[in-house]
């Protein structure tokens, strides 16, 4: 508070685009909303105190950015694809890697290729960022056509994946050693335990007092909603939001009923469904596998299972696909296109990154190896089977926040499920139109 | 002047500084920036004009400050003008040509039934690799059948072609193949090389491949207009995006940075969740720093007046611990605090042990007493240093004087300690008021504004301008830093008529000396 009122003065103008350099990154991904989980439980632990983004080595001919975990495969890999090229290759770690590029590449400055999530993807074409991968059609065979569906934006190919997450299931086999069912079965299982003083919430779920619309999406996805509706090539249309439909509305209503009874909360974080989840307080947590790590430190004996039916709908949640881009401004284009197309598509590489991530792998003969001797990936890749991408089109930066606190206040039970979600389709309509 | 060794440190320190000048202007001069250039380059004359010479003595110690201020406080505000006048933002941020030439790239796809060659670049035998004309000497995997494809077109190639394991081509007279590192230096030239074919262009893939690619969208340029050639849909320039002509479905995706004149103004003084948001936000805009300000300068006046009391044992060990919460990094702390507001006894820590069953963040009235106790954790200790200070250098025969007087101790607080401490303090208490006036981290942190009421989420029950400001911009949408940068403009305003109002204020309160 001890700024000189000329600092304070000048703050108010600079805030705005100091401000702006958080654009953009506040809203959930697939790689995200396990941060957002981490969140709050790491809260008392200091950030790093530097966020910049890494200075580009002009000295290599081929530079990669990578977040901290991943760095050390990419960096086999790099050396690898050096080694046959007798190239140098630098891998460098980026705090936040999408905010970054999209700044660094607008600055003419930015690195070759990147590691990141495909929900960054129409926020990155729209900025001029990445180009087109030209992986041939055999090579798109390898992959799941979900995840290959997610990496493509208005028809083309950005991006090789890696790697898939969605949520689904965890259960605490010493209360529940069944795979539930149905939505119904947990609350009934879960309230009875309750009761009993095993536990304290019957399910967890992220809610938070803003809401959390990734979790929330497959009671609104059950009955046939959603969030933008399909056009007839399987790409989502941004003309056309149907959070405020029929079927979302029956979804919702689930939510109202389960907020009514108390199974859920707008006091739940995500914070706290590691903490009750892994402090065995609870059966069953609707959860990804971001949430596994901790729950095994914390010596918890766990399950996963697909998400369960919900008034007799099955609840299906958003496929999200970790995958490398190539820059549209790389300096080293040739490289970039050769590393991502011919190294990203190897078994060995995509098995590495599993081994950091415990994410499925992306290419479906490195999932076959790797399912047949870890059953949690198996149960993982199992739960989102017939899960949609997560939309990466832009105007899903405008469905965050208005879906996200229409869920949390149903919930809450501050309004009707019809009403908030149509509310919140008018939003979300006004501020896709207001972006062009 | 009178020579001394000095002299010599003075020529060392001024031939430092302008090292680093140049060192700087150079780092600018290679990103291409000319004014920048010229900008340091005019610093670099200063010092050596005001600091070689004698001619200038005052300036030798107004420059530092001057420097600093205009690089650390004018230049951002004048960026940020200059920023509200444009379009800048998610999808607005290279020129025309940019966006027309990435969108046609973006088309491109690969012809259907068409080969993907096994490709080696070369260059004429004798040519350099470096800069000398490209030629694509491609395979057909099917037949292997051997091409040189040039701009012009595709020839057959046969003369002494010797071909590696996957059909690459290694060897062929007349031509010298360039090698992997070669072939990346040429990337700009082959990202722009097209052989033109029947179905539509080669192109290169990565180091060895190429395939026939087709763009879907081309640039009428004398219309101006952008045309998908599968749809025949036609997409005019409007608003610095490319829409569609008939009206019909999405513009493109992406646009181009503009100027908009006063359009960011406009919008905002005319949007209409602003204006409805605006005036209640602006109420507790006013009333939150305030009640901030009070409440930690009476609390870390209180202590102060405390500890300075010579009664009191162990004064050094107390005053640290009260210096603690200021020593923790603010957003810790009000991630802690967020998670002892928790309504839910199980997780929240304040009404557990209250016993109490308040909604902190979910009420629109708790939130902002939530805010408040919250601000007033983080805010009491700098507020008990300064007063400590100020404390200390009240003389203390006054306060004898007082005492001789009869006064008693609320007397002699109320009407000697209190004006001297607040001639000191007064100023500083105006700062913190356009500090929390502003204080983006502690609300976004705790609450993010909310919460919301009345089915909406663009105007929170605990939003300051800037956090409103933040997510109607950048935070909600697509991010738009134009529009963002004039927002701050008004407040910008705002907080300099309130700051100059309290500086007036305080000004008189010197009167008592």
């Amino acid at each position: 508070m001890h700024k000189r009122v000329y600092g304070a003065v000048a703050l108010a103008g600079v805030t705005a685009l100091a401000l702006s350099a958080c654009g953009g990154s506040s809203t959930p991904s697939a790689s995200t909303a396990a941060s957002t989980a981490a969140k709050a439980t790491t809260a008392a632990a200091p950030a790093p105190a530097t966020t910049g983004a890494p200075v580009r080595d002009a000295a290599v001919d081929l530079v990669i950015w990578c977040d901290q975990d991943r760095k050390p495969i990419i960096d086999k890999y790099a050396a690898a694809f050096g080694a046959e090229m007798s190239i140098k290759v630098a891998v460098q770690v980026s705090t936040d890697v999408r905010k970054d590029f999209k700044d660094a590449t607008n600055a003419g400055k930015g690195p070759d290729v990147i590691v990141g999530a495909h929900d960054w993807l129409g926020e990155l074409v729209q900025n001029q960022a990445v180009k087109p991968i030209n992986l041939s059609a055999a090579d798109q065979a390898k992959f799941p056509a979900e995840a290959m569906a997610a990496a493509k934006f208005n028809g083309q190919v950005y991006g090789v994946p890696y790697a898939v997450e969605n949520i689904g299931i965890v259960r605490n086999t010493a209360l529940a050693p069944d795979a539930p069912k149905t939505f119904e079965e947990m609350v009934t299982k879960g309230q009875a335990l309750v009761k009993e003083g095993k536990a304290t919430n019957a399910v967890l779920l992220t809610v938070s007092k803003t809401g959390d619309a990734y979790h929330s999406y497959p009671f609104l996805k059950a009955f046939g909603g959603g969030i933008f509706a399909q056009k007839d090539n399987g790409d989502y249309d941004a003309t056309k939001v149907i959070v405020g439909s029929a079927e979302s509305i029956q979804g919702g209503e689930q939510l109202a009923k389960l907020g009514k009874d108390g199974i859920l909360s707008t006091n739940v974080d995500g914070g706290i469904v590691d903490q009750v989840f892994d402090a065995g307080k609870a059966p069953y947590a609707m959860t990804g596998p971001w949430a596994i790590d901790k729950a095994k430190k914390a010596g918890i004996k766990y399950a996963i299972s697909p998400l369960p039916t919900i008034g007799g709908k099955q609840m299906t949640p958003f496929l999200g696909v970790q995958m490398f881009y190539v820059s549209a401004k790389a300096k080293n284009d040739a490289f970039a296109q050769e590393f991502v197309t011919k190294y990203v598509t190897k078994k060995d590489l995509q098995i590495d990154m599993y081994n950091i991530g415990k994410r499925p792998p992306a290419l479906t003969e490195a999932y076959t190896q790797v399912a047949a001797s870890d059953p949690d990936i198996k149960a993982w890749f199992e739960a989102g089977k017939g899960a949609l991408p997560m939309p990466n089109i832009p105007a899903m930066n405008s469905v965050w926040g208005p879906l996200g606190q229409a869920t949390a206040d149903i919930i809450a039970q501050k309004a009707t499920a019809a009403d908030r979600l149509k509310a919140a389709q008018t939003e979300i309509e006004a501020n896709i139109k207001k972006a062009g | 002047m009178t020579k001394s060794p000095w002299i010599v440190v003075k020529w060392v320190a001024i031939t430092a500084a302008l090292a680093l000048l140049v060192w700087i202007g150079g780092k600018f001069a290679a990103a291409g920036s000319l004014w920048a250039v010229v900008g340091v380059s005019f610093i670099a004359m200063c010092v050596l004009a005001i600091y070689g010479t004698t001619r200038a003595v005052p300036m030798k110690y107004l420059f530092p400050g001057l420097f600093f201020l205009i690089a650390l406080q004018i230049w951002p505000i004048v960026f940020t003008v200059m920023t509200s006048f444009t379009n800048y933002g998610d999808g607005h941020m290279g020129t025309k040509d940019e966006s027309i030439k990435y969108l046609i790239a973006q088309t491109v796809k690969e012809v259907e039934g068409t080969p993907r060659y096994a490709m080696s670049v070369a260059v004429k035998a004798g040519g350099d690799v470096a800069t000398g004309d490209i030629t694509l000497l491609l395979t057909d995997p099917k037949d292997g059948a051997t091409y040189a494809g040039t701009p012009n077109g595709l020839a057959s190639l046969t003369d002494g072609v010797e071909k590696g394991p996957t059909g690459k081509i290694t060897a062929a007279t007349g031509y010298q193949i360039l090698i992997a590192r070669e072939v990346n230096a040429r990337s700009k030239d082959l990202s722009d090389i097209v052989v033109p074919t029947e179905g539509g262009g080669i192109k290169t893939s990565g180091l060895s491949e190429a395939f026939v690619g087709k763009a879907s969208l081309q640039y009428d340029a004398a219309a101006d207009r952008l045309i998908d050639t599968a749809t025949g849909k036609r997409y005019m320039p409007h608003n610095a995006l490319w829409v569609p002509e008939d009206g019909q479905g999405q513009s493109l995706t992406s646009g181009w940075q503009e100027n908009v004149g006063l359009r960011n103004y406009t919008d905002a003084l005319t949007n209409e969740t602003l204006r409805n948001g605006f005036v209640k936000i602006l109420v507790w805009n006013l009333i939150f720093p305030l009640i901030s300000v009070l409440s930690t300068f009476l609390l870390g006046m209180g202590f102060a007046l405390l500890f300075n009391d010579d009664r009191i044992k162990g004064k050094g060990l107390w005053r640290s611990l009260l210096i603690l919460p200021y020593a923790l990094p603010g957003f810790v702390t009000a991630l802690v605090w967020r998670q002892m507001f928790n309504q839910d006894q199980n997780f929240g820590l304040i009404n557990k042990t209250f016993g109490m069953t308040i909604d902190w963040l979910g009420d629109p009235t708790w939130a902002k007493v939530a805010i408040l106790i919250t601000n007033l954790w983080l805010g009491f200790p700098y507020m008990f240093l300064i007063c400590t200070g100020a404390l200390q250098a009240v003389p203390t025969d006054v306060k004898e004087a007082a005492k001789i007087d009869g006064a008693s101790g609320f007397r002699t607080i109320r009407s000697i300690i209190m004006p001297l401490v607040l001639v000191a303090v007064g100023p500083l208490l105006v700062a913190s008021y356009a500090f929390n006036f502003n204080n983006f981290a502690l609300i976004f942190l705790l609450t993010n504004g909310g919460p919301f009421e009345g089915n909406q989420t663009q105007v929170g029950s605990t939003d300051l301008l800037i956090t409103y400001a933040f997510r109607l911009a950048i935070g909600g949408t697509t991010p738009n830093f134009g529009f963002a940068a004039a927002i701050s403009m008004f407040i910008f305003v705002i907080v300099a008529l309130i700051s100059l109002q309290g500086f007036r204020r305080t000004a008189s309160l010197e009167d008592v000396n």
